[in-house]
């Protein structure tokens, strides 16, 4: 069997390819924008939501057969408040500077739709395996789109990838200007209904119109 | 005063928790397609964050932040990393414990917000708002003036946001900018307009 | 009945197990994370008088070193003397000496002002004319990113350097954070207290004038000695 067609691989790709949790589903919009005006900030809060994604998964598949059904969504909360206070802490001893920047975006990762609505949906009805698994490809198709806009944001704002001049200063004497819009609030929300207007187009999709 | 007033300001206008802080989003995106329930939840979110903030604020102040706890005997111990979850499972509790009260004593009010309670509980503005107040080392008059005005400015832009796409019916969209594409496109829009509120000085 | 027990058995378990984690995890940790923050204080004073341009890029331990070698903390009482951490009262006022072979060549202000948002913490650094700002950095902040949150970028620190806290007749008048561009708006002999505001962040800039001036009049007896040349090397503590 080719790995392919193996189950495994199926829950991992497709929420990177098909679909991708922004711009398919509405979750997990909420935290995503506010620490894209850097790339690295976005990257960081990236792999902090991927590794509590998938570790929120895990236990919560884990300990499925045992939660009481009437009190889960508690249950889910504090797992997945314990795991974000984990990295939180993390990221404040060995990613000072970086915690700094994403303030309180790290703590806003437990009221992010996507954590609470892979648990509901995926892991109290999954083996402990595919859950990681789900959550690993979940965490990273989000974080390919926080990482474009990111790009953008970074590229057209500042002239800069992750703190480094990429536009040339030959540019900036021909008489080009950093797009000071796209630091500000509103150039994330247009740079993300550009993006899902082009992966529409690209992708065809056919749900066009039905409620997502 | 004038640092209220400014507070209150700003967090309408220019800090405006879903345009500049994009905190929010779920419900913005998801609720905002008609005017009525649009206002229904935004007077739930406004209900709730004027209680909860200065509720965190209590909780974080006596018993959470460096040396809070001196008032038992113990000034060295400092729990502020449990913020997170504390403030979470206050602002569930409140929320349930409103709902039942609502529904107690007054039975209209419960139709018009009691449906949304159980939504919010899980709204990042809602814990979005007290991690800022803590963050922003608000006292706690300014916390309460913070989380009332937070709320107004969120109903703010959702019911501007829900009047702007039941206009939208009419319009011709492209085919790939339909539904979520177009929305964040207004959302952009309408966050600059609110950002043309920072030059304001008092 | 029996679910309910099994309910509550359950939140118990993971109660303690969430809790012990957690714990475990703040106590392990809480030694690098006061390590960062007292770094990240000495990156902030060093980049104040311009030793490392850039400090997150450096080591510790270099850091460490490079403020071992460079910077001296004192504090100073009502008249401006200077004194050593063994004899501080309560009213005294840190400071921050830049020192090289004795000699002062900056003295370091910390700034704690209000903001738009919260408070705005910061280092000013003065040449030792007591007059000149020889640097000026934010290390913390909640601004509004891309507006009021440009505070902390080098464009707007590096428009402090060699902007004078006295006027062309010698009286204290601070420094202060113009609306928009100086060189259009303010007067040629005022320019030099002034420096270019952010576009878009009159309110920041207001407050945070307002706390440079009020950390400065603090300071202002200690300034005034520097510029009746009463300190000049460490001996004159």
């Amino acid at each position: 069997m080719k790995i392919t067609r193996t189950k495994a691989f199926r829950v991992f790709f497709t929420p990177i390819w098909e679909s991708n949790p922004v711009s398919g589903q509405i979750l997990g919009i909420c935290s995503a924008l506010a620490v894209t005006v850097q790339l690295k900030t976005a990257i960081v809060m990236s792999l902090a939501l991927t590794f509590v994604l998938a570790f929120s998964n895990f236990s919560i598949s884990l300990m499925r057969n045992y939660i009481p059904r009437n009190i889960r969504i508690i249950i889910e909360l504090t797992v997945i408040a314990t795991l974000v206070i984990f990295a939180d802490q993390v990221l404040r001893a060995f990613l000072y500077n970086i915690s700094k920047q994403l303030s309180i975006f790290v703590g806003l990762i437990i009221t992010n739709c996507i954590i609470l609505g892979r648990a509901e949906t995926y892991a109290l009805g999954n083996p402990p395996f595919l859950s990681l698994l789900d959550g690993l490809g979940n965490g990273l198709g989000y974080s390919q789109i926080l990482i474009t806009v990111a790009i953008l944001r970074e590229l057209f704002g500042a002239g800069k990838l992750l703190g480094y001049q990429v536009i040339p200063a030959s540019l900036y004497a021909a008489g080009y200007e950093n797009m000071g819009f796209m630091v500000l609030a509103p150039g994330a929300f247009i740079a993300i209904g550009l993006i899902v207007w082009l992966q529409k187009t690209v992708a065809k999709e056919e749900n066009d119109g039905k409620p997502h | 005063m004038e640092n209220l007033i400014s507070i209150f300001l700003n967090s309408l206008f220019v800090g405006n928790i879903l345009l500049a802080y994009f905190l929010g989003m779920c419900s913005f995106l998801a609720i905002s397609k008609n005017l009525d329930t649009a206002t229904g939840l935004g007077f739930a979110v406004t209900f709730v964050l004027a209680i909860t903030t200065p509720a965190n604020w209590l909780v974080y102040h006596y018993l959470l932040a460096p040396g809070a706890l001196s008032w038992a005997g113990l000034p060295t111990i400092d729990l502020s990393f449990l913020k997170f979850i504390t403030f979470i499972a206050v602002i569930a509790a409140i929320v349930q414990a409103l709902e039942m009260i609502i529904d107690r004593y007054s039975p209209p009010l419960y139709t018009a917000l009691g449906v949304f309670l159980p939504l919010i509980a899980v709204n990042c503005a809602i814990l979005g708002v007290s991690l800022f107040m803590v963050e922003r080392e608000y006292s706690f008059v300014e916390s309460v003036i913070f989380g009332a005005s937070s709320g107004i400015g969120w109903t703010l832009a959702i019911v501007t946001m829900a009047g702007i796409r039941q206009k939208l019916r009419y319009a011709r969209v492209p085919k790939g900018l339909e539904g979520f594409g177009i929305s964040m496109i207004i959302a952009g829009l309408m966050a600059m307009s609110f950002m043309l509120f920072s030059g304001i000085t008092l | 009945m029996f679910s309910t027990v099994k309910s509550i058995l359950f939140v118990t378990m993971l109660s303690i197990v969430c809790s012990s984690l957690l714990t475990l995890a703040a106590t392990g940790l809480k030694d690098y994370q006061l390590r960062n923050v007292a770094i990240d204080k000495k990156i902030n004073i060093l980049k104040s008088v311009r030793v490392v341009d850039d400090g997150y890029a450096l080591t510790p331990v270099i850091i460490e070193k490079l403020y071992d070698e460079n910077i001296r903390q004192a504090w100073i009482n009502v008249d401006g003397k200077i004194i050593t951490e063994q004899l501080k009262s309560e009213h005294d006022l840190p400071i921050y000496l830049y020192v090289k072979e004795h000699e002062i060549l900056s003295y370091i202000i910390p700034v704690d002002s209000n903001g738009l948002w919260g408070r705005i913490l910061g280092y000013l650094a003065i040449k030792s004319d007591g007059k000149t700002i020889s640097g000026f950095t934010v290390y913390s902040h909640s601004e509004t990113p891309g507006l009021g949150g440009e505070i902390e970028t080098s464009w707007f620190q590096n428009n402090f350097l060699g902007k004078e806290i006295l006027d062309e007749k010698g009286n204290f008048v601070a420094v202060t954070i113009a609306k928009g561009s100086v060189e259009k708006r303010i007067p040629k002999h005022r320019q030099k207290n002034f420096v270019d505001g952010i576009s878009g962040a009159t309110m920041t800039g207001r407050f945070l004038s307002d706390g440079l001036t009020q950390a400065l009049i603090e300071y202002e007896v200690f300034s005034k000695r520097f510029r009746n040349q009463e300190i000049t090397t460490l001996k004159d503590f």
